[in-house]
Order: C-alpha cells, then sequence, then structure tokens
C-alpha cells in the first residue's frame, strides 16, 4: 500500500453559517483515479475548489506528497501540482485557444518577452494531441462550440502535466456533464490514459460513468466522505444507496400514459432556419412530453431558442393552441405561455446576484402584483410554497442563486416557469445536466406532474435512457432534420432504434 | 445790486451759489469704506494673453488704489458657470463688490445684471449684450457698459487685408464662436467691406472658436483645397490668426500671405511689427480689465454720484478702438505702464475714450 | 500572427468605413483625392493616432481614461518651458520632449495605482487627474503662455521628412509600436485576457493590478508624447492643446470597433477609426458643409459609422449598454 499522493485530512468549510465541507477526509493514492460522488451539495465541488485554491479552507489539512500545502491561489494550486477543470466553463472567449490553454505560464514560448507563435501553438497542440481533440490552436476560442471549450479547458488543466517534476493531480469537476456521448468518451478515454502519469479525481452524477473509470470510489453525504468503496466491489446501486441512505424505487419509470386528449397545444409545420435545421414538423399534446433524443449539432438548441422566440425561423409555421403566432422576442412567448429552461443554468436561467425569490417571481410578475407594486406577502407565500414543493435546499429564500448548488437553481429556474399559471408549453433543453440522481427523479418526477396537469412539455434529454424513461413520444434530430418518429400510440422504442436514427 | 441786498445777504447768496454750483463735483457720501471694497474681474480664461491682459489691467488698477481685495473669475468658456461664480459671490457683501465682466456670451448679461440689481453689487460690462437692454432702463446697479464696436473693428482690419492684397484675390475666414455678437459683428464688417471690393472674393469660412489650435487644421485643409487661390487670411481674434500663421509658416508663405486679426495681443503686435500679420484692433485690454473696476470704485468712494444720475451716453457708450499696422506697431510693442492708464482711472475722466453713444 | 487580428467580417467594417468616406468625399469635391491633401489628413491625424494607440490598452482592459486633455496640456507647457522659449532660460532641446513624455507617463501612473490600488473606478480618476493636471499646467502658464523659438523643435513640428510631414512619421512608429506589444507581448495579450474576464484573470492568478497600472502609464506617456508635439507645431505651451480630444479619441477607438465594455478591438482598428474620423472633417470642408451644420452632420456620420461596425454583431438577445 504505497503512501497517498494526495492526503486531505479533516477539510471544513462554512459559507453563511451553511456547512459545505464537514471534517472531510480522503486519501488519494498515486496513479489511481479515484471517483467521488453524492448529492447536490454534499461538497463535493465546494472540496474540488478548497483543493484546487479557488477557495480557502476554514480548517484542515491538505498534504501533498507528505508535505503540507496551502493552496492560496489557484497558481499556489498549481505549483504544488495540483490542477483542476472547471464544471463551468472557465475559458476566455476572445483570445486564442492556444493562450487559453497556457495562460500565465507562456514563458517557455517567448523570446525576450516577445510572443514566438509557432511554439506557442505547438506547445498547446501538444496539450490538445492527448486528448486527440481536432481544434486549431490559433482558433478564436470564441468560435468553438461548448464541447470544444471543455476540451481546451481540460487541456489547460493537463498542461501542469509540462511544469511539474512529480505527476500531477488533476480534479475533474463534472467534466462530462455537458458533453454527449462522443465527447463524453473522449473525455473518459483521457483520464483512462491520465491514469498512467497523474492521480485523478472525478466527479460525476454520472454513476456508470464513474464506475468505469475509477479505480475506487468515495460518497460524499453532508460534507464528508462517508465511504470508500473499490470498484470492482459496488455497483451503481450501492452507490445510490450510500448517497441517498434509502432505496430510489423504480427510477424514474415511465407512469402508463394517461390519456391525453387529442387538444393539440403546439404545433410546428416545416419550420427551418438556415444553417441548424429544416423541415421540422411534430405536434405537441396537452399533457403530453414530447422528448427529443439528438448529438450535439442537430440543430435542436436552435430549434427550441427558435420556439421561445430567441430565434428567427426563415421557413414554417407555429401554432400555438390552434393560432398562429410570430415569435419577435422572448417576450412574446413569455406572454404567450411558452417558457424555457435553457442549457447553460448560470449564463442564462437564473440571475445570479438575485435571491431565491426573486428568480422565481422574475418572469411572471403579474402574478404577484396588486396594481404597480408586488404584493410582497403575496409573493413569500407563493415561493414558500413553490420551495416546498419541490424541495429546493436554500438557507433563506433571499439566498443569491449563484450560491446554490447546481442542482438547486434548477430547480430555482423550473419553479419561475412554473410559478405562471397560464403556461401552455414547457421547453426543457438538458434539464437534468449536473443534477445528481436524486434531483433527477424529483425534477422529473414533477414534470410529469405538471404535464399531467395539462402542460405541453418539449424535452430535450441528455442521455437516451432519460428520453425513453420520460418521454410519452419521441423524436429523433439529426444533422439539422428530424431523423425518426416514435409517436405514443406505437410501441415503446428500444434503445437501439433510437441510437441509430442519432448516428 | 439794489441797496435791498445787505452784504451778509449777497455774501450767503454767494457762498450758497458756489456750493450748489459745486455740487455735482462732490457727488455723494460714500457708500463703502476704502478697506470694504471688493473688486472682481470676470472673464473666460486666463491662458489666452487677451485675458491675461484684461487681469493685469485690474491688477495694476488695485494697485495704484491702494485696494488689496482684488478676485479674478474664471469661467473657462461655460456661460452657466459665469452667472453662477457671480451669484455665490454675492451671497456675501454684496454692497460693496463691483464686478467688471467680459461676457462669455452675450446672453449671460441680463442674469448677471439682476444678480446685481437684486443683490446690490455693482457691475461693468463690456462688448455686447442682447437687444432691447440698456443700463439706464431702471437697471441702477448696472453702472455702464462698455460698448465695443465690433463692426467698426471688423471694418478695420477687412480695409487693411484688401489692400495688403491689392484688392484682388480670394480670402479665407476664420470665424469666432458664433454665438457671440464680436464674432458675428466683426464678420459682418468683413461682409461689408467685400461688398464694396469685387476683386475679392471669399472662398471659405469656418469656426475655430477663438481657439488656435483649432485654427491650425482648419488652415491647413484650405491651404490644400484651395492652394494658390488665397491670397488673404481674416481672422476674428489675435489667437486665431497666430495659428493660421502657423499653418502658413509650415508651407514657407508666412509673411507672404496678409493675415489680420483682432485683439492686439503683444504677440499679434510683434506679427505686425515684422510683417508677418498685416493689421489688428487693439481695444486695448489692460483698459477694459480695470476701467469697470474705477468706475465702480469711483461710485462707492462717492467720488462720482451714483449711476441714476448719469446721462445715458455716460451709461453706455463706444470705446475708442486703435488700428495698429506696421506704421505704429512699435509704440505698442513695449509692456504698458501704470502711467499710461492713471489718466483715465480719475473720476473725472472715466469717460475720456469714449467715442459717443451706443444706443 | 495571433488569429484574432484576423479575419473575421467584422474586422472588415472600419476599413470599408474609411474606403467609403474617402470615395464619397474624393466623388463630391474635386481636390479632395489629392496626394497633397492625403498628407493634410496624415498630418491632422497625427496627435489623434498616437492619443489614441495608448488609448486603446486602456479600453481593451476594460477602463476608460478621461485625463487625456489635461495630461497633454500639462505636458505641453512643461514642454514649452524646457526649449528655448521666451519665459525660462532653459535651453534643452530635444531632451524637453523626453521631460515632457515622463511628466504624461508619471501622471498615467498616478492614475493607474489609484485606479489598481485604491479599486476607485477609473472613469472618476482619471476625471479627476484631467482637473488636476489642468490646474498644473495654468499654473505652468501663468498670465503668458511660453512661446517656443527653438527652430529645431519648429521644423519637427511644422516640417516634412521626404513629402511625408514628421508628425505623421512619429505617428506610424508609434502606431506600429502599439501593435507589437498588442500582439507580440504578455502587455497586449493580457490586456485582452483582462478586458474578456477579469475574474477568471485573477483566478487564474495574472498580475492583474500591475498591467492596469502599466496600461494607464503608457497611456499618460503617449498623451504626454501628443501634447508636446502638438506644442511643438503650434509654436506655444497652450492650456488648450488638447482641447476636444477626449471625445475625439474615444469617438475614433469606438468606429474603429474597440469595444468600450473591453475586451475586443485594438490598436489598428483604433488607427483606422481615428483616420475615418480626420477624413471626416478634412471632407466636410472640402465638401463645403456650412461650419452651422457641421456638427450635426459629423455626428450622423459618426453615429452610421458606429452602427455599420456593429451590425453583423446585432442578436436579439444581445446586451448592448
Amino acid at each position: 500500500m504505497t503512501e497517498p499522493v494526495l492526503h486531505v485530512e479533516k477539510l471544513s468549510k462554512s459559507f453563511a453559517g451553511v456547512r459545505a465541507l464537514d471534517d472531510v477526509s480522503l486519501d488519494v493514492r498515486p496513479r489511481e483515479v479515484l471517483g467521488l460522488v453524492g448529492e447536490n451539495g454534499a461538497g463535493k465541488s465546494t472540496l474540488l475548489k478548497v483543493l484546487a485554491g479557488v477557495l480557502r479552507a476554514d480548517r484542515g489539512r491538505i498534504i501533498v506528497r507528505g508535505m503540507p500545502v496551502s493552496p492560496v491561489n489557484v497558481v499556489a494550486a498549481a505549483a504544488a501540482g495540483i490542477g483542476i477543470v472547471f464544471q463551468e466553463q472557465a475559458v476566455l472567449p476572445n483570445v486564442t485557444v492556444a493562450e487559453n490553454i497556457l495562460l500565465g505560464h507562456e514563458r517557455p514560448a517567448l523570446r525576450a518577452g516577445f510572443y514566438d507563435w509557432p511554439r506557442l501553438y505547438a506547445l498547446a497542440a501538444a496539450q490538445l494531441d492527448k486528448l486527440g481533440a481536432k481544434i486549431s490552436p490559433s482558433a478564436p476560442t470564441a468560435t468553438l462550440s461548448f464541447a470544444e471549450r471543455q476540451m481546451v479547458e481540460i487541456a489547460r488543466a493537463l498542461a501542469i502535466e509540462e511544469r511539474t517534476r512529480h505527476e500531477p493531480i488533476i480534479l475533474f469537476d463534472e467534466p462530462t456533464s455537458m458533453l454527449d456521448a462522443n465527447g463524453t468518451e473522449t473525455v473518459l478515454e483521457q483520464i483512462e490514459r491520465l491514469r498512467r502519469r497523474a492521480s485523478v479525481v472525478f466527479v460525476s452524477h454520472r454513476l456508470d460513468e464513474v464506475l468505469r473509470v475509477s479505480d475506487r470510489v468515495c460518497v460524499m453525504v453532508n460534507g464528508r466522505c462517508v465511504a470508500t468503496r473499490d470498484r470492482a466491489m459496488c455497483n451503481v446501486a450501492d452507490l445510490q444507496r450510500l448517497m441517498l441512505g434509502r432505496e430510489l424505487d423504480a427510477k424514474y419509470q415511465r407512469q402508463p400514459l394517461s390519456a391525453h386528449g387529442p387538444k393539440v397545444r403546439l404545433s410546428v409545420r416545416a419550420l427551418g432556419r438556415r444553417n441548424s435545421y429544416h423541415g421540422v414538423s411534430f405536434e405537441l399534446h396537452a399533457g403530453e412530453v414530447l422528448g427529443i433524443s439528438e448529438l450535439a449539432g442537430s440543430g435542436v438548441q436552435s430549434l427550441c431558442r427558435t420556439l421561445f422566440g430567441a430565434e428567427r425561423a426563415d421557413t414554417g409555421e407555429i401554432v400555438l393552441d390552434g393560432r398562429s403566432v410570430r415569435l419577435r422576442e422572448p417576450a412574446d412567448a413569455v406572454g404567450l405561455g411558452i417558457g424555457y429552461v435553457p442549457a447553460e443554468r448560470r449564463l442564462e436561467g437564473i440571475v445570479g446576484g438575485f435571491g431565491v425569490r426573486e428568480n422565481m417571481t422574475l418572469a411572471h410578475l403579474d402574478e404577484i402584483r396588486r396594481g404597480p407594486f408586488i404584493h410582497l406577502a403575496g409573493e413569500r407565500q407563493v415561493v414558500k410554497s413553490w420551495i416546498e414543493r419541490m424541495r429546493i435546499r436554500t438557507p433563506t429564500a433571499d439566498t443569491p442563486a449563484h450560491d446554490l448548488s447546481g442542482g438547486n437553481q434548477q430547480k430555482v429556474v423550473l419553479a419561475k416557469w412554473l410559478v405562471g399559471r397560464k403556461l401552455k408549453v414547457l421547453i426543457l433543453d438538458h434539464p437534468s445536466r449536473g443534477l445528481d440522481v436524486g434531483a433527477k427523479a424529483e425534477l422529473f418526477a414533477l414534470i410529469r406532474e405538471f404535464a399531467r396537469a395539462g402542460l405541453g412539455v418539449l424535452l430535450v434529454a441528455d442521455t437516451v435512457e432519460e428520453v425513453m424513461a420520460l418521454s410519452d413520444s419521441i423524436i429523433v434530430m439529426k444533422d439539422g432534420v428530424v431523423s425518426g418518429r416514435f409517436p405514443a400510440s406505437a410501441a415503446k422504442p428500444s434503445r437501439l432504434q433510437i441510437l441509430e436514427r442519432m448516428v | 445790486m439794489t441797496r435791498a441786498m445787505s452784504c451778509p445777504a449777497a455774501m450767503t447768496a454767494c457762498v450758497a451759489g458756489i456750493v450748489i454750483a459745486a455740487t455735482p463735483a462732490v457727488a455723494a457720501e460714500p457708500i463703502c469704506d476704502k478697506s470694504e471694497i471688493r473688486l472682481v474681474n470676470s472673464m473666460r480664461e486666463i491662458a489666452q494673453p487677451y485675458h491675461a491682459n484684461l487681469d493685469k489691467g485690474g491688477r495694476l488698477f488695485a494697485a495704484w488704489a491702494g485696494l488689496k481685495n482684488y478676485v479674478l473669475q474664471l469661467n473657462q468658456g461655460d456661460s452657466d458657470k459665469q452667472i453662477s461664480l457671480m451669484r455665490l459671490l454675492v451671497a456675501a457683501n454684496p454692497r460693496c463688490t463691483v464686478f467688471n465682466v467680459e461676457p462669455n456670451a452675450d446672453l449671460v448679461v441680463k442674469p448677471m445684471v439682476d444678480a446685481a440689481n437684486r443683490s446690490g453689487a455693482w457691475i461693468v460690462t463690456h462688448w455686447a449684450h442682447n437687444e432691447g437692454l440698456h443700463p439706464f432702463d431702471g437697471n441702477d446697479h448696472w453702472i455702464a457698459h462698455v460698448a465695443v464696436d465690433s463692426l467698426e473693428a471688423g471694418v478695420a482690419i477687412s480695409t487693411r487685408l484688401v489692400d495688403a492684397m491689392g484688392r484682388t484675390g480670394g480670402v479665407v475666414a476664420l470665424q469666432g464662436r458664433l454665438d457671440t455678437d464680436p464674432a458675428r459683428k466683426r464678420f459682418a464688417g468683413l461682409q461689408q467691406v467685400l461688398q464694396h471690393t469685387p476683386g475679392v472674393t471669399l472662398l471659405d469660412q469656418q469656426t475655430a472658436n477663438w481657439d488656435r489650435t483649432a485654427a491650425f487644421p482648419i488652415m491647413q485643409t484650405w491651404l490644400t483645397k484651395y492652394g494658390g487661390r488665397i491670397k488673404g487670411v481674416w481672422a476674428a481674434n489675435d489667437d486665431m490668426a497666430l495659428g493660421a500663421l502657423e499653418a502658413l509658416r509650415a508651407v514657407g508663405l508666412a509673411g507672404k500671405i496678409p493675415v489680420v486679426g483682432v485683439d492686439g495681443i503683444p504677440e499679434a503686435i510683434a506679427a505686425v511689427e515684422k510683417g508677418e500679420m498685416v493689421a489688428t484692433v487693439s481695444s486695448d485690454a489692460y483698459y477694459q480689465g480695470s476701467i469697470g473696476l474705477a468706475m465702480g470704485t469711483c461710485v462707492l468712494t462717492g467720488q462720482v454720484p451714483l449711476p441714476a444720475s448719469w446721462p445715458k451716453e455716460h451709461r453706455e457708450f463706444y470705446l475708442r478702438l486703435v488700428v495698429i499696422t506696421h506704421d505704429n506697431a512699435a509704440q505698442y510693442l513695449r509692456e504698458p505702464q501704470p502711467e499710461t492708464y492713471v489718466g483715465d482711472w480719475q473720476c473725472d475722466k472715466l469717460w475720456s475714450r469714449s467715442t459717443g453713444k451706443a444706443f | 500572427m495571433p488569429a484574432t487580428v484576423g479575419l473575421e467580417l467584422r474586422s472588415w467594417a472600419p476599413l470599408l468605413a474609411l474606403i467609403v468616406s474617402c470615395v464619397g468625399f474624393g466623388l463630391a469635391a474635386p481636390g479632395f483625392a489629392t496626394v497633397e491633401n492625403l498628407w493634410t489628413i496624415a498630418d491632422r491625424s497625427a496627435i489623434p493616432l498616437i492619443l489614441a494607440v495608448g488609448t486603446t490598452f486602456i479600453i481593451l482592459q476594460g477602463s476608460i481614461d478621461l485625463s487625456i486633455e489635461g495630461v497633454m496640456a500639462a505636458s505641453s507647457l512643461t514642454f514649452a518651458m524646457c526649449v528655448l522659449n521666451n519665459r525660462t532660460g532653459l535651453d534643452l532641446g530635444l531632451f524637453s520632449l523626453v521631460l515632457a513624455t515622463c511628466a504624461g507617463a508619471g501622471l498615467g501612473l498616478l492614475t493607474g495605482l489609484v485606479t489598481a490600488c485604491l479599486r476607485v473606478p477609473s472613469f472618476m480618476v482619471t476625471l479627476g487627474v484631467w482637473s488636476a493636471s489642468m490646474g498644473i499646467a495654468m499654473l505652468l502658464s501663468g498670465d503668458q503662455p511660453p512661446l517656443i523659438k527653438d527652430p529645431m523643435l519648429r521644423a519637427l513640428g511644422l516640417g516634412r521628412s521626404l513629402a511625408v510631414p514628421n508628425l505623421f512619421l512619429v505617428a506610424v512608429a508609434v502606431v506600429l509600436l502599439g501593435y507589437i506589444l498588442q500582439s507580440y507581448t504578455r502587455f497586449g495579450r493580457y490586456s485582452m485576457v483582462i478586458g474578456g474576464g477579469e475574474d477568471m484573470a485573477r483566478l487564474l492568478g495574472l498580475p492583474v493590478d500591475g498591467y492596469k497600472v502599466l496600461a494607464f502609464a503608457f497611456g499618460g506617456l503617449l498623451s504626454g508624447l501628443g501634447g508636446a508635439l502638438e506644442s511643438a507645431r503650434i509654436g506655444l505651451g497652450h492650456v488648450d492643446v488638447g482641447a476636444g480630444q477626449m471625445f475625439a479619441t474615444i469617438t475614433a477607438v469606438v468606429i474603429g470597433g474597440t469595444s468600450l465594455g473591453g475586451g475586443r478591438g485594438g490598436v489598428l482598428q483604433s488607427a483606422l477609426g481615428t483616420l475615418t474620423l480626420a477624413v471626416l472633417t478634412n471632407g466636410m470642408i472640402f465638401v463645403g458643409i456650412s461650419p452651422y451644420a457641421q456638427k450635426s452632420v459629423q455626428g450622423a456620420l459618426i453615429l452610421l459609422a458606429a452602427l455599420v461596425t456593429t451590425w453583423p454583431l446585432r442578436s436579439r438577445l444581445r446586451i448592448v449598454k
């Protein structure tokens, strides 16, 4: 049993009275991949941030290769050999990929203080090659897709390898949650490769992924590591039980389909937008969950934004409750009763500085106002009931939204739309991204509940499993067109059937 | 004389007559003690030589009159600021304060006169004001308005310009701030002269806002556009003229093309002497900067009667202008001495440079 | 060469605006499109170009510099009083240029330290420095602005070398220097980074404060240089030597495509904007637009240029401040 390369001893950290880390202790052995799992708010992200120097612990010790270190900032942590790949993107859009990868460490590519661009590109390319990413180092980062930017961020963490004498410790904070199947595959391969010369701590909600690449898995609950298991000794169900303290029955089973009337809530006819999608037609009934399965680049994101009024279609028609509508801007959509939960929560879903209460009632102030004033007591009541109903974990109703964990933020975003009483259609774009199993289950139960009440739900799900489990009917999109259709009336499709229409 | 008039009666009558006759000379009770008198010069800025000399004139007077309290108010071209600076000062001890004002724009005169009337402070204005406004229309605290016939100035320099051009060729004109009377009237003077000089045409006119730095690039562009067609340069003030002169110097034309301006600042007089400028007009900044203060002091010390009793042409009059050309430039080159002005500051000689009523 | 200076459609818009203006004026007025006028425009744009380079780095970082005119005034007076002049007995020749430039750099350094270390918003700090340095200039000027008598320096300001105005040569050198700094040094690249994501930059441990101070010092240095050179041209040290330059510089930088929010644009873009503005002012005189209407026309043309530059960026959800 070799000495651990990273030893965390009784680390504690509190935010505004909430104990995020509670005397947590764990070890990372050399050249091992340690998986870190837990519910939202269990402290996984916080632990990684403390190790990487983004946050400072209140108490406790961090020991790297027998030497205590105190990473006061990211540079100090990098000098100690600890690098991190963030969950929410930390790349700068207005400089080149190479600059992002080597930010702060350009010295090897400088000659007398002047940039040797070919050398910089070469150094960056070396990192990108490790990932097998086909990204040009000289490309402006703003032109990259979301997944490609994630690669760049991973490349930046990998660059630590070049600078430390010892093997680095790389922390991955949910690197795959934003990626599709291809991207995920690449990252997991890379983590496997890293194992040969680094130690990795890998946080993810996808328990199957964690079990696939990790040597050991540590389960965190309420700020401490309650159990560590070898990969061979447990399975997904075990982990779930450890995380939640209970059996999770029937995951998010598809409820037997309630007869939803013939009422068509949303009808899309031959919708097209140049360079994104074309000829898209489908019907969404009241009470139905229509799942869309897709890979990155299929045009679904653009389609969702069009249905919400944030982008304009070039051809086709949108019909809501029998009336053809023209959506010039999101406000039109909101007014007509269309809600949209965006994929990039931090950027597009919440107003970080606002409290939970303000975020929730933001889109539907009409519901809580009397004349020109906001009826504060009424607002508080509404918010309180939603917090309870959706089990949003927040210290108070006025806690700034950016202090909540990802899953709880997502619940706030959802609540924002559900507050509106005349909501007709809800578009969910990768809603369970970054949510742990428990939160996901809750979320989907809620979605089912609201669908049954007459809402039409358009769901773009993360995985095929989700789509299959949640949806009444399914359409598959690929390269901008609808490549497969599985209406509710037909038999439930198999995973394979869906997959083969996606690729 | 009849036997009815006794000697004592006659004597008394004589003395009374002499006293009555002498009354106008001893006008009033002093309103303020000399130590209380506060002199204020309100002008645009101090960086331009014209204004610098206004200030110098004021200080010369204060020193000569033995008055220690001299205040300079600069508004940097901001009309609102000029007005509010005055209002600020009259909040305390207005009775003994005299304002000598170079208005930033015509429209500041009325608000400032109103402020004086209301507070009891005293004000003398220069240059020009809006139509229909006069000191003698019940504005008892508006001691006087020293008008400058900007039309006369404009005509004077324009005449000398076209003469120097041989009465033929093209002229370019740099205007002052377009919302001021001097700018408009001087330009009117040019237009008047051009009307009578068919051989000379106005090629172009732009405003450089009295500023040398702005005049330079405009002149530069004109030289490119009109080239050899420019035979004369007209500027509404010396600062702009000097800016244009530098542009001419850059292409080797300084001294070869006649330039005229207004103000009579030392640099311009030197240029006239050298032959690089043809003419400038002086209203005598030292005089303008001091005469208002002198008038006010005479009123406050009781050496002249209150302005309300003055004849109209003493309340509003034109100031004599001096045209400076190569012939007389030399005598104006020297730094003026206080002795030159003491005569004008005497309370009985306050109107010695008046050329007549200005209304 | 970093790709960000490259071939996005957006970055062609300022060049297009410049070409369109030139062609437009050339067609509207004979005499505009001559070599001689070209040099006139070049000469007129020399000082604004120098100022624009300095301001660009500050704006790239997301800050702003309102103190240009004050710094120019202070350096103008310093310069005029150090060369052969009619007020002081000094005759320091070219060294005065160095002194005046250093004065500007010093004021910029002060601005930078207060902004970065005391965390006062640059808007406020530079307003204060504007007044303070203007005050210094007025004190130095007193009641008699110093006239410059040094013939060599006057020739520098007014003269030409091989038909090209000297000041324009200096400006081109400054623009080149600015471009090299922007594209090939950490100062330049980190300025972009700071403008694009200051939080990120701090998180990753970049010495953000140091580079902010450097940007302001560099801006002050160039403002100082501009003030001194302008004085050499018009022949005296004058507090109004920079009158109107602040708005003109910021307008030029924006027309060129450098965003006031930071993180986008560059030295070459600002140079294009400056040239466009100079063409506009010169062109209006050529076309014969009356001075009474010029301000309105100028405003309209600037709006048009800004529209053209930002048109490709418009999207329904883009935030415009």
